[in-house]
Parts: C-alpha cells; structure tokens; sequence
C-alpha cells in the first residue's frame, strides 16, 4: 500500500473540493427535492385531475429510468440543446448552463422529488382520519389542517425512511463524476491516472464515503429522536437490540 | 382539581337553546342512517343520547358541528339558522365556510379516540385552534389553556406530548381542549368508549364536574348510570328515530327503552 502521494497539496485539493462539492450537492438536492416532494405528494393526494396525472406520470418515469441515464440526458441532451438558443450565451443564465453542477442538481432533485414525494405520500395516506377531522372540527381552515396537522404528522411518521432516502442519495453522487464534475471519485480517477495506483484512492474515499455515511445517519438520527412528540418505543439511539 | 369559573364565560341567561335541530334527515349512500331527528338541548342543560350501536348517535352529534352535513331538516346553533344551500326539491347541497368556521369555534367535540395531534405538547393541542381559529395572542391563549389544563388535572403535564400519556389523560387533555374555545355547546362521542376500565371514572369525574358547573353539553354515552345521573334529558335513538326522550325517569321507564337497557341493568 504507497499513501504517499496523500501529502501532495494538489491531490488534497481535488479531494477536498470533491468533498465539498458532495455535501453541497447533497444538501441542495435534500432540501429541493423534499419540497417538490411535498409537492407531488400533495398534488396526487389533493390536485385537481390534470395534475395529480402529471405528478403520477412524473414519479413513473422517474422512478422507472436509471438515474445516470437522467443525468446524461440532463447534461448532454437537453443541455446541449439550450446552448443552442439564439442568445442564450449572452444570457444571465449562461453560467449556470455551462456549470455541471447545476445539471447533476436539476437530475438529483427531480429524483428525490419522485421517491420521497411517494413516501411523504404514504405517509400523508397514514395519518389517522380522525386527527384531521378534530382539526376540522375545531374550525381549523383546510390550509391550516394542511401545514399545521396533516404534513408534519406525515413527515413525522416517514422520517425514518426519508433518512434511507438521503443516505442512498450520498452515494448517487459518485455518477456525477461522469459529467465531469469534481466530486470524490472524479479526484480519485484523476489520482490513479496521474500516480498508476488503482486500489489506494479507491480505498480512501470509500473510507470518507463510510464515515460521511455514519454521521450522516447519526445526525438524521438525532433529528428523529427530537422531533415533536416521537414515541418512547422508538427512542432509542441506534437501531440495535 | 378546581372549579372556579372560567375567566370569561358567557351569560347563562340567554333563553334560545344551544342548539335546535328540525326533522334532520341523514342518508349515506341508500342507507337512511337518521329519519328525522329533532331534537333541541336548552341553554345550561345536558343531554345524553343512548341507543344501540349503529343507531345513528354518532352521525346525529357529528351533524351539530357539520362534520356531517344532513341531506334534509332545519338546524340552529347557538343562535344562528345554518345557512343551508338546497337544490329546488330542497335537498341540502352546500353550506357557507365562513359560517361554518364561526360555529365550529362555539361548538366543540370531545371524540371517543380522542384524536389529539400527537405533534404537539399537551399544551400545544389545547391553545392551537384559540389561536388559530379565534385569533388569540399566544400569551392569551396560554393562559386559557392552563386554566383549563388546571380544570381537567392535567396542568403539570403540559409540555409533555399525547403519545406518553395514557388514555384517561389524553381524554382529559381533549376535554381541556374543547373547554378553551369556551364554547357554548360541548359535544361528547362516547368519550370513555376508548379506555381501559379503571380509566373511566377519571374522565367521567371530570364530565360531571362540567355539568354540575351548567355548562350545555350534548353527550353519547354508553355509561347508563352516569347518563341518568348527569343528564336533564335523555334521548333514546333506536334505528335512526329517536324512539323516547324526556328526563331520564321517563325514558328509563319508557317500555321500548327497557327492552334496550335489560342487558345492562
Ligand atoms: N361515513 C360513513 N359512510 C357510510 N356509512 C356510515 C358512515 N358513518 C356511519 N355510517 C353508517 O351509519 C350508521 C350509523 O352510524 P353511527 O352514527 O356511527 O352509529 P352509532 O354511533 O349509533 O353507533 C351505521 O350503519 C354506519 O355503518
Ligand atoms: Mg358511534
């Protein structure tokens, strides 16, 4: 095992910007893509016809396509096809077209859109009738039911599955070194290219994956276990006997 | 427990009743489930209903805050003729919302599985519609709500949430919850259904401690002896009719009630 190349300042730069930009891709794709969960969520629960058929199409072909292939078709297909526009590089939005991230983001949010939006679903299904009826009945508005009672009850009764969600989204991130975006393996890659040793890179950032993959559940575990009126059963900090 | 009044509770002399119901017609699909009911709890009164499982109780209380709407039949809470919208053969169709939110803030309900919001402390469930629904200040609210905490016995629980609480103080913190809209019509569906037997008397204390205060309460019930003792009059729902009603002595008297009650006696 040769670790030396560890002390060379550019490796650590490429891994350390391959690390942060995981985190970042990861939080911005959480916090997107729980929103339009709640939105597809509420739309196939809720909507009008029209649009509880689109959000049921959405999650279908979201959900049924590999994400590389929606990665791919993102960044290659429907990027490239906007670089075409007249007049789009003098545009405000250049930048961000040229930008990978923003691609693996727009690709990474939809998905959690669709999978958490099918869990906030089945969550929103289980709350118990009579909860929001009390509130209904207590003269609560319908929007009041809705974002005082309903959703945060939902999401309470599916925290522990959106935390799985999030911890399988962490390691999605790997595929978006094939857009050329600097992330973990792409430095990795570049490691082995330049110093000829395969398992060394592949092995320290599986080791960076693991430990970011602990804290994280530790984190996601500590928001459960405070989250407003958990049940004692399920108080308890790792999930061993 | 205490049983000082309550900080602004309103004038008993009012002589409309709490609530005046009119030839209420209720279908579900073909199922006639009420054929007719009317039915009037005076200011100040209590009234139980007591009939069979499936009789309709349920559906009969549920129609005096509109959590059903009756297909037919006249209907006045607390002062005010619900604003029905009939089609030309004068079935009941629509109902006003912002008539409907007002009313439901003075008639409140105490459900057999208590349905508290199991996301929020003790406290939480009991000031969420004084603020929501009649635009309390937190700090108002607060106070109501650990008046009425302080009413049922529940105050030093108040930040705790339902899930860790047994049935007889969840039932206790939904009757405080109802009590701090100060409502004038208190409504009650089989509100000790749902517990382990030596969690009833907890609730039921705490129900007669209200009716000895005067407060109008309309109340399901399968506790006869409770129902006798506490109720100005009593209602027996047999199949969607009511089949008796008067003070208790009548009804408990009244031949086809015997039949109903012989299992219990
Ligand atoms: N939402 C509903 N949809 C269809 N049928 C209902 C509904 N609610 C009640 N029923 C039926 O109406 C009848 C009366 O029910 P209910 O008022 O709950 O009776 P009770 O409270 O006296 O047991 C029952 O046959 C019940 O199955
Ligand atoms: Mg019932």
């Amino acid at each position: 095992m040769d670790f030396s190349w560890l002390s060379d300042p550019f490796y650590q730069g490429y891994l350390w910007e391959g690390f942060i930009n995981t985190l970042w891709l990861l939080a911005v794709s959480a916090v997107g893509g729980l929103i339009l969960a709640v939105g597809v969520a509420m739309a196939r629960l809720r909507g009008p016809r029209p649009l509880a058929w689109l959000a049921w199409a959405f999650t279908t072909v979201i959900r049924g396509t590999p994400l590389l292939v929606q990665l791919f078709f993102f960044y290659y297909g429907v990027g490239r096809l906007l670089e075409g526009l007249p007049g789009i590089r003098d545009s405000m939005f250049w930048p961000l077209l040229r930008d990978p991230f923003f691609f693996a983001a727009l690709t990474f949010i939809l998905s959690v859109g669709a999978y958490s939006g099918e869990v906030i679903r089945g969550a929103m299904q289980s709350v118990p009738r009579g909860e929001l009826e009390a509130g209904r009945a207590f003269g609560l508005s319908g929007f009041q039911v809705l974002y005082r009672l309903w959703l945060p009850r939902a999401i309470q009764l599916c925290l522990p599955t959106l935390t799985g969600e999030m911890i399988l989204l962490l390691k999605s991130v790997p595929l978006v070194s094939t857009i050329a975006l600097m992330d973990l393996l792409q430095a990795a890659n570049i490691i082995r290219d330049e110093t000829f040793l395969v398992y060394e890179p592949l092995l320290l950032i599986a080791g960076i994956y693991l430990a970011t993959t602990i804290v994280l559940t530790l984190v996601l575990r500590l928001v459960e276990l405070n989250f407003p009126g958990m049940r004692p059963t399920r108080r308890r900090w790792l999930p061993i006997r | 427990m205490t049983s000082s009044p309550p900080p602004s509770s309103h004038s008993p002399t009012t002589t409309a009743p709490a609530v005046k119901a009119d030839h209420l017609i209720k279908h579900f699909g073909d199922l006639e489930v009420l054929k007719g009911v009317s039915l009037e709890v005076p200011e100040g009164t209590v009234t139980s209903i007591i009939g069979a499982s499936g009789s309709g109780k349920s559906t009969l209380l549920r129609c005096m805050n509109l959590l059903e709407r009756p297909d037919q039949g006249e209907l006045a809470i607390a002062d005010e003729t619900i604003r029905f919208t009939r089609n030309p053969q004068g079935d009941i169709i629509d109902l006003d919302r912002r008539q409907l939110q007002r009313l439901r803030a003075k008639v409140t309900m105490v459900f057999q599985q208590f349905n508290l919001w199991p996301h929020l402390s003790v406290l939480g469930n009991v000031i969420e519609a004084p603020m929501r629904v009649k635009g309390l200040s937190r700090k108002r609210a607060t106070a109501l709500g650990e008046h009425y905490l302080e009413r049922v016995g529940m105050a030093d629980r108040r930040d705790a949430y339902p899930g860790f609480l047994s049935g007889g103080q969840q039932q206790r913190v939904a009757i405080a919850r109802a009590l701090a809209m100060e409502p004038r019509l208190l409504l009650f569906d089989e509100p000790t259904s749902a517990l382990d037997p030596e969690r009833v008397n907890e609730v039921l204390g705490v129900i007669r401690g209200l009716a000895d205060e005067g407060r109008t309460m309309l109340l399901v019930t399968h506790e006869m002896h409770f129902a006798r003792e506490v109720s100005d009059q009593l209602v027996y729902l047999d199949q969607g009719r009511i089949a008796a009603s008067g003070t208790p002595e009548d009804v408990f008297d009244d031949p086809r009630c015997r039949q109903f009650m012989a299992p219990a006696a």
